[in-house]
């Protein structure tokens, strides 16, 4: 197994957790732990939001930048760890007991 | 001298006779014109529209070209893993409700549904929602019998998702023999529901049939119940697929039934008696044999557990079964074709009259609800004897007690002055967040259910046999997950 896989499975093993996509820069997942349409509808929207998040950020002050975006719904807490080339998408359920 | 003369006739005109002519004349009225006219409208054409089918887009992993993404992995993962750990641990979101739709704090009535031909004489002896949650079921039946029940008692269902609901005209009503006593719809099958009657008959009926709607009976005599039956249970087996009937009686039988649909019979497969040997000592009377059976009342599955079950009794004792428990046989007295054993496993602090409901909760393994004629719901923990917590709200017998699906702090209960109470236990254990009506006149409410898929619904059944469908606040419907933390706090804290 390689490297990415086994950190993949150690993130997944982590309590509440229930998905975790890898997107590359144009959108499209790399990995994922999530069934088909479910990992399509995250990797496409939440790369735009991040997208967007980035913009805003940079735009208020050119010398900031995105360092991570959380996202707190009823239901999960959806954690995005962006980079140049990645996004790290990790949904996670902090209700689960 | 006589000489032969001939007289002529002398003619007289008469007066009054006028001669007739006769003249002929012709008359014709001019010949009727006909002709044809046709009309028709313009052709007519038909144009069809339909959507395109969205296609399906398919999930294609790219490749990973860079090849940096194990370096990027090794940079994220560390701070994910904080940030995930600190998640489950932080307090942040504690008690903040955003409610994004409606605010209502209320509960409100939707709907009062009645079957006028029973003139008030029966009580809504139980209810249930089936599996889709848009119809409710009601059985009726008298609580009170001096002498055999020869009552014409009926189900009746409504459809709440029907536009123009008329709620004093159900559905379908099927009409039975005897006073039905409770009702239960399959879990998975919406149209299949189960009912127990006052002679201890348990039937299967399929509402989808046009004709006959029974599809199975158990009928009556040794294999069946000798008391009314209490209560009918759907039970699923732990992998979700099978499905099975179980009733419990006033005759302290408990039957698992197995159904034969050609024969259109209930056949017993398992059986349990309860018996007076596992009474606590103290209310234990002497001189009476141990073989005797106590009339079961309620009785409940432990959700996760499915050879769990809770059982309460006439005599107010309620007691943990198990579905594998080798407890002793039944007595001699017993005529049945099917081993009867004692399922009891532990034996709960009784209640000082007939327990009216049991209920395990659907969230957390250790807790389970009951409710009595001595007007107390008791919160119990599974794994000890003394109740954790006791309510009295004072309003006379308790008549049932219910668990709500979503919310596992919040327990609902119908009283004999007839209010629908309904506690969160997270805001004060013993007091009520809502206390309203459900009943005209104060009669006692028997019946009340939460609906399972359509979860804003409760319906509650009262001595008159009026049906009511409440609204819950969207405050009772709202999880912020910390429920059943919380449950299972107040379940463990008190056994120490």
């Amino acid at each position: 197994m390689s490297e990415v896989e086994e950190t993949i499975k150690r993130i997944q093993s982590h309590k509440g957790v229930s998905g975790i996509i890898i997107v590359n820069a144009d959108g499209i997942p790399i990995r994922t732990t999530l069934d088909n349409s479910t990992t399509v509808q995250y990797s496409g929207l939440i790369h735009q939001l991040a997208a967007k998040a980035k913009s805003t950020v940079r735009d208020l002050d050119p010398q900031n930048d995105l360092t991570f975006l959380r996202i707190r719904s009823k239901k999960h807490e959806i954690m995005v760890a962006p980079d140049n080339e990645y996004l790290l998408i990790v949904i996670q359920n902090p209700n689960a007991v | 001298m006589f000489v032969d003369e001939v007289l002529d006739g002398v003619n007289f005109k008469s007066t009054w006779k006028k001669e007739r002519y006769i003249n002929d004349r012709e008359t014709q009225t001019t010949a009727l014109l006909v002709s044809d006219e046709a009309v028709q409208s313009y052709k007519t054409v038909d144009e069809a529209v339909q959507t395109d089918e969205e296609p399906k887009r398919k999930l294609r992993l790219a490749e990973d070209t860079s090849g940096q993404l194990a370096n990027f992995l090794r940079r994220t993962e560390p701070y994910i893993i904080k940030q995930l750990t600190n998640n489950l641990r932080s307090r942040a979101f504690d008690g903040y409700d955003v409610d994004l739709e409606d605010d209502s704090t209320s509960v409100t009535s939707l709907h009062t549904l009645t079957y006028p031909s029973l003139q008030d004489k029966f009580q809504v002896t139980s209810l249930s929602w089936n599996s889709t949650g848009s119809v409710i079921g009601a059985s009726y039946g008298q609580q009170e019998h001096e002498d055999w029940c020869t009552h014409r008692s009926v189900m009746c269902t409504w459809n709440l998702d029907r536009t123009g609901i008329v709620a004093d005209k159900p559905d379908s009503k099927i009409e039975v023999d005897s006073c039905l006593m409770y009702i239960a719809f399959h879990p998975k099958n919406p149209a299949i529901v189960a009912g127990g009657s006052f002679n201890g008959e348990v039937l299967l009926w399929d509402l989808s049939r046009e004709d006959d709607m029974l599809i199975a009976t158990s009928g009556l005599g040794q294999d069946s119940h000798q008391e009314p039956v209490t209560k009918v249970y759907w039970i699923t087996d732990a992998k979700g697929k099978k499905i099975y009937l179980v009733s419990a009686s006033g005759d302290g039988k408990i039957i698992q039934w197995k159904i034969d649909r050609k024969a259109q019979k209930l056949l017993p497969k398992e059986g349990f008696m309860v018996m007076t040997q596992s009474l606590p000592r103290q209310m234990k009377v002497k001189g009476v044999r141990g073989d005797r059976e106590i009339g079961v009342t309620c009785l409940s599955y432990h959700s996760e557990d499915r050879e769990t079950f809770i059982v309460g009794s006439e005599t107010g004792v309620i007691f943990k079964c198990s579905m594998y428990s080798q407890g002793p046989p039944a007595g001699s007295h017993i005529v049945s074709s099917i081993p009867l054993r004692s399922p009891v496993t532990f034996t709960y602090n009784p209640h000082h009259g007939p327990v009216y409901a049991v209920e395990c909760s659907p969230f957390h393994r250790n807790a389970f609800v009951s409710a009595s004629m001595d007007q107390c719901i008791r919160l119990y923990s599974l794994l000890q004897a003394q109740p954790v917590l006791t309510i009295e709200p004072g309003e006379g017998y308790v008549h049932s007690a219910t668990w709500s699906p979503v919310k596992a702090t919040v327990i609902a209960a119908t009283t004999q002055s007839g209010n629908l109470l309904i506690y969160d236990l997270k805001q004060g254990k013993t007091v009520p967040v809502h206390n309203i009506p459900a009943s005209s006149n104060k009669e006692p409410v028997y019946a009340c259910q939460f609906n399972p898929q359509q979860t804003h619904l409760l319906a509650t059944g009262d001595g008159k046999g009026r049906v009511q469908i409440f609204k819950l606040s969207s405050k009772l419907q709202q999880v912020s997950g910390k429920e059943t933390e919380f449950l299972g706090n107040l379940v463990n804290v008190t056994a120490e």
